[in-house]
């Protein structure tokens, strides 16, 4: 029997359509995994679904009652859970108390809890396995045991369907692991499950049927392996199948015997969280290195930790100095410039304005000659020269974010995710520019990208990254051969 | 007719002195996210400070608002070492609590502040003598050549200081930071320098439109937390670090404060403003310019 | 650690507080009227931690509230000649009707924001209060017909006993469902609504109680001097004062408020010698503890220490 059942629900954030009629039905313990890249959508559907945005159009019938537009508590009494991918519990109450708040009644009229609720937040603590800590305070927990903490809250009060936004955001493999047998046994115990992540490979085997997301839309829907098997899907996470690679880039710079870079990352952690673990990584002058992997797999915070932006266990040698406790404006200065995934543009100002800011530290015919050159590279930065930054398209920002970091005259250049989001043919004009970039000045390169096609294009070595370790790396041409469908 | 020329008049030397002050206070909040409550305490710092030179030390009235801007910055540095930078930096507060304790600690200086001037210099309102003598007639009105002078030099000031932020390297830095601190930083500059001269650069602007404000209508200790009120009421209806947004509701406040000054009575100078902020964070909380 | 009722520390409190209760068999009448006003000051201060400290809500106008509980008692006092008994109700009604004006923009404004139209209730209260100087005496103040007693004795016995009741009564409150439900709406108000709570209906709770003590104190304290003045009762540094209190003595935790506001009125006195500066060197020892010790004195006891997430 149907609990959940979604019909073309949309949701429009200003210019933004987040979510574009998204159909999709829930039946009675089953579980459901809701996929896509970053900004698909797939959270803000759930939003929609817990009543915490309210979506513009669309109905959500939930066990036979419409509730879209509800208030979330509404929501939340007639039988559904969530548990969001940023929450705090409540750090001066012990483990049982955060879970005992789940289970009160909604009025102002107590002074007191029953026995009734200590037992059953004490039964829910077992179902996740916090038994042992429950006097704890939560500060003193780990981070996988705090993630089990607001699983206990939301499962405390039995609710007829649970959301799951990014269980295993933060988590190490070890317990990525546990966690999904604790959703397994809540799924045989019958637990209707609707699961959001961007990693597809962790959650095919925990749902009974996937949905797939894509820029607001529906792209597949299927068993998990209909869904990883799609087409559509495949290109929407890696760019165009590997098979179809046409190789025609060839790689016609040299690679010199200088160890440019050097990385030996032990960890870095946020707060408790581990985000990256065990990292060794090189690259030589004049050589393009790739670091492929998922969002959220660690490829960002990689890029912080070398430009100092976060604080890592280990060393960091740039041309034989170490980087260690080096400000962010040092290493930058040093010959490491930054092309962050976020973009960072100073976005009321203007295309010559940004590049200008980027190349403050040349005298001023050396800047001209720069900017020139980059114009030369990118002639559509040229027409849009005296247009806010804001005012650009998503390829043309990308261009400008790649021309400002090259305004430094880097020894190294650092792209992070140029592609996302953007068209083919702009993928196009920057693999172009990427090319002549190389072929004209011998550029270092180190590129973290999603999309493998565009990675394996341009690279001479590549590096695979799950869950914030190294899982292969090897030259860009067995890299298809080797790791090839595996990956999602 | 004389009236509303009169208005006008006092409504452009007003509205000038008005942006000036919150001029500053929209740029630190755009650079650092602070809300700096002890702008008023540091605006009379200047106006006090350059009143006792130019008077008591006879320094003159131009050395003396130098002395009285040069305070002003210097107090302004003492609040960011001493406050900003160890609250900014502490590892016993949550992060989401930070603003809430500058807030509190930003006012708290403002009290230390008047308490010491109270001490210093007594709560009796004082004013400088004027830059220049004489009158001009407008229209039929009587305006001291002295107050325009005052509007104009402020006008000159944010002049310069558009200037400074659109033409000069530094500037445009300063304002880069307030889009994108991360951006800044991996072309190369120190954000920590960005953030001392933004610091610098609003000790600057509160000093002179303090010392303005000490020639045109006077000051004491006691006005600092109501131009505060008022500074602040700019920046929010202008919405948050818009420096353009901050000029027109300078001046719309700056309006319907001497609007109600004339035609109801001086004390009730602020009401207007303050019932405006209200219906203004109500019904359109990013303020009457804000972008997002 | 387990939490019960009567661990040392509420032993130690307990014993404070009758130790604090045979006080004027000891001291002199002008200690006496010191501890009164810290008594009042405490309250203003435990209900202003329960709307921050607990409810998460940056309040800068607690003054608002207590003005309005003031000047309410105090108007029907002298212009309508109620008696003390009726004033008081009257005022503290004023206060909570003033607290659930605030909730609205509580509700819709974040952070700061509230905190700056709190603030600016705060300074039209005073415009108000001197636009009509007639009625409210203005700057000077309102000089009411009745006081509460000239005992000095029984002035401390009337605030130290508001004193005690409040404390008991948030005590109760916070550490009931309720607090647990508030505490959690303050932190994170989307995840709390998804565990099924109406969170307009605990915000609404938090500022009636927070508007009924701060109100009730207000009425009593210008019943005690006799005036009700923008000075005592609505300035911006009386707010300071309570803010202080509350974050030296340890936010969240009503015995901190109280240690906060002791220290805070007795240090004031101590420095008077000191004369017109007084007030500001405890305003540089607030700002030192704000900065270097944000968490406050109670911090110094007990495991209340949070750390950066």
């Amino acid at each position: 029997m149907t609990i959940l059942d979604i019909s073309k629900i949309s949701k429009r954030f200003g210019g933004l359509q987040a979510v574009d009629q998204i159909s999709f039905s829930v039946a009675e313990g089953e579980v459901v995994g809701l996929i896509g890249p970053n900004g698909s959508g797939k959270s803000t559907t759930l939003s929609l679904i817990m009543g915490v945005v309210r979506p513009d159009t669309g109905s959500i019938k939930f066990q036979g009652h419409e509730i879209a537009g509800h208030a979330t508590h509404a929501i939340a009494k007639r039988g559904m859970a969530m548990v969001f991918q940023h929450s705090r519990p409540l750090h001066r109450q012990t483990v049982l108390e955060n879970i005992k708040l789940a289970l009160l009644p909604d009025t102002i009229f107590q002074l007191f809890t029953g026995r009734q609720i200590e037992e059953q937040a004490r039964n829910a603590a077992r179902r996740v396995g916090l038994e042992d800590v429950l006097d704890q305070r939560p500060d003193s927990l780990p981070f996988a045991d705090l993630r089990r903490l607001e699983l206990a809250k939301a499962l405390a009060a039995d609710p007829a369907i649970l959301l799951l936004d990014e269980p295993f955001a933060g988590l190490a493999p070890s317990e990525t692991r546990e966690f999904s047998e604790l959703i397994v046994s809540m799924r045989d115990a019958g637990q209707a499950i609707v699961l959001v992540d961007h990693n597809v490979k962790a959650v095919s085997g925990l749902v009974d049927r996937i949905v797939a997301m894509d820029a607001g839309q529906k792209i597949a829907e299927g068993t998990p392996e209909q869904v990883t098997s799609d087409e559509k899907v495949r290109e929407v996470y890696f760019g165009k199948s590997l098979d179809t690679v046409e190789k025609t880039r060839e790689r016609k710079h040299r690679v010199g015997e200088h160890r440019l870079l050097d990385v030996n990352i032990e960890s870095v952690h946020y707060g408790r969280a581990e985000a990256l673990r065990n990292i060794q990584l090189h690259v030589e002058e004049g050589e393009f290195v790739s670091v492929v992997g998922l969002n959220g797999s660690g490829k960002t915070t990689l890029f912080n930790s070398l430009l100092g932006f976060v604080a890592y266990q280990g060393d960091i040698q740039w041309d034989g100095q170490s980087l260690r406790g080096k400000k962010p404006a040092d290493i930058a200065t040093g010959g490491i410039a930054l092309c962050p995934e976020t973009r960072e543009l100073f976005t009321h100002m203007s295309v010559l304005e940004n590049l200008e800011l980027g190349g403050h530290a040349l005298d001023n015919a050396d800047r001209r000659a720069q900017v020139d050159r980059i114009f030369e590279l990118f002639p559509r930065l040229r027409e849009r020269a005296k247009q806010s930054a804001f005012t650009l398209s998503g390829g043309e920002q990308q261009m400008l974010t790649i021309g400002r970091a090259l305004m430094q005259k880097p020894r190294l250049l650092l792209l992070d995710e140029p592609t996302l989001g953007l068209a083919p043919l702009v993928i196009e004009n920057i693999s172009d520019a990427l090319d002549k970039l190389q072929q004209d000045s011998g550029l270092t390169v180190l590129l973290a990208e999603q999309n493998l096609t565009f990675a394996v294009q341009h690279s001479n070595r590549i590096y695979l990254i799950e869950t914030g370790s190294l899982q292969w790396n090897g030259a860009a041409d067995r890299f298809s051969e080797e790791v090839g469908a595996d990956i999602l | 007719m004389n009236l509303i020329i009169e208005i006008l008049i006092s409504t452009f030397i007003i509205g000038a002195i008005y942006a000036l002050g919150a001029a500053g206070l929209t740029i630190i909040f755009g650079v650092s996210g602070i809300l700096n409550l002890a702008h008023g305490a540091i605006v009379v710092v200047a106006s006090l400070v350059a009143w006792y030179c130019a008077l008591q030390l006879n320094m003159g009235i131009y050395l003396g608002g130098l002395v009285g801007i040069a305070a002003a910055i210097l107090t302004t540095y003492v609040l960011y070492f001493t406050v900003v930078i160890p609250l900014s930096r502490s590892r016993q507060l949550a992060s989401e609590e930070l603003p809430v304790f500058l807030f509190v600690s930003t006012l708290l200086f403002a009290l230390i502040l008047q308490g010491l001037l109270e001490w210093f210099f007594g709560a009796t309102p004082v004013s400088t003598p004027a830059m220049i003598d004489g009158v001009v007639h407008i229209a039929g009105v009587t305006v001291p050549l002295n107050s325009l002078l005052i509007g104009v030099v402020a006008w000159a000031v944010i002049g310069a200081l558009w200037l400074f932020i659109s033409h000069t390297r530094m500037g445009k830095a300063m304002l880069a930071a307030s889009m994108s601190p991360k951006g800044l930083a991996i072309v190369g500059y120190d954000i920590g320098r960005i953030h001392f001269l933004v610091w610098g650069l609003y000790g600057l602007l509160a000093g002179i439109a303090g010392v303005l404000l000490a020639s045109f209508i006077g000051a004491s200790s006691n006005v600092a937390i109501n131009l505060t009120a008022t500074s602040f009421t700019i920046v929010v209806l202008g919405g948050l670090g818009n420096v353009l947004g901050s000029l027109a509701a300078a001046y719309i406040l700056g309006f319907l404060g001497t609007v109600t000054a004339f035609l109801i009575s001086p004390s009730l100078r602020e009401v207007p403003g303050l019932l405006l902020l209200i219906v203004v964070l109500y019904a359109r909380p990013q303020g009457l310019f804000g972008r997002h | 650690m387990n939490r019960t009722w009567f661990d040392w520390r509420t032993g130690v409190v307990v014993l404070a507080f009758a130790a604090t209760a045979c006080l004027p068999w000891f001291v002199s009448g002008y200690w006496l009227g010191v501890l009164t006003i810290s008594s009042y000051v405490a309250v203003y201060a435990m209900a202003w931690d329960l709307l921050f400290g607990y409810g998460g809500e940056v309040n800068f106008g607690p003054t608002f509230l207590i003005g309005l509980g003031a000047y309410g008692a105090g108007m029907s006092n002298t212009f309508l000649g109620w008696p003390v008994w009726v004033s008081i109700p009257v005022g503290t009604l004023a206060a909570v009707i003033g607290g659930l004006a605030l909730v609205g923009p509580a509700l819709r404004l974040k952070g700061p924001y509230f905190g700056l139209v709190t603030l600016v209730a705060v300074l039209l209260l005073s415009q108000v209060i001197n636009m009509f100087a007639g009625y409210t005496g203005g700057e000077i103040g309102l000089a009411l017909r009745d006081i509460l007693t000239i005992s000095s004795t029984g002035n401390f016995y009337y605030a130290f006993g508001l004193m005690t009741i409040t404390a008991l009564v948030l005590r109760i409150l916070v550490r009931s469902p309720l607090g647990l439900i508030l505490e959690a709406s303050g932190q994170d108000t989307t995840a709390t609504e998804a565990l099924g709570f109406s969170v307009t209906k605990f915000k609404i709770l938090a500022f009636v109680i927070s508007a009924f003590f701060s109100g009730l104190a207000g009425a009593m304290t210008v019943f005690y001097f006799g005036t009700a003045s923008p000075g005592t009762v609505v300035a911006v540094a009386v707010t300071i004062q309570i803010i202080i209190a509350t974050i030296i003595g340890g936010r969240r935790s009503i015995i901190g408020s109280i240690l906060g506001a002791v220290f805070l009125i007795v240090a004031g006195e101590f420095l008077r010698p000191v004369g017109q500066l007084s007030s500001t060197l405890v305003a540089v020892l607030a700002l030192l503890v704000l900065v270097f010790a944000p968490n406050g004195f109670i911090s110094v006891f007990g495991a209340r220490r949070e750390r950066k997430a």
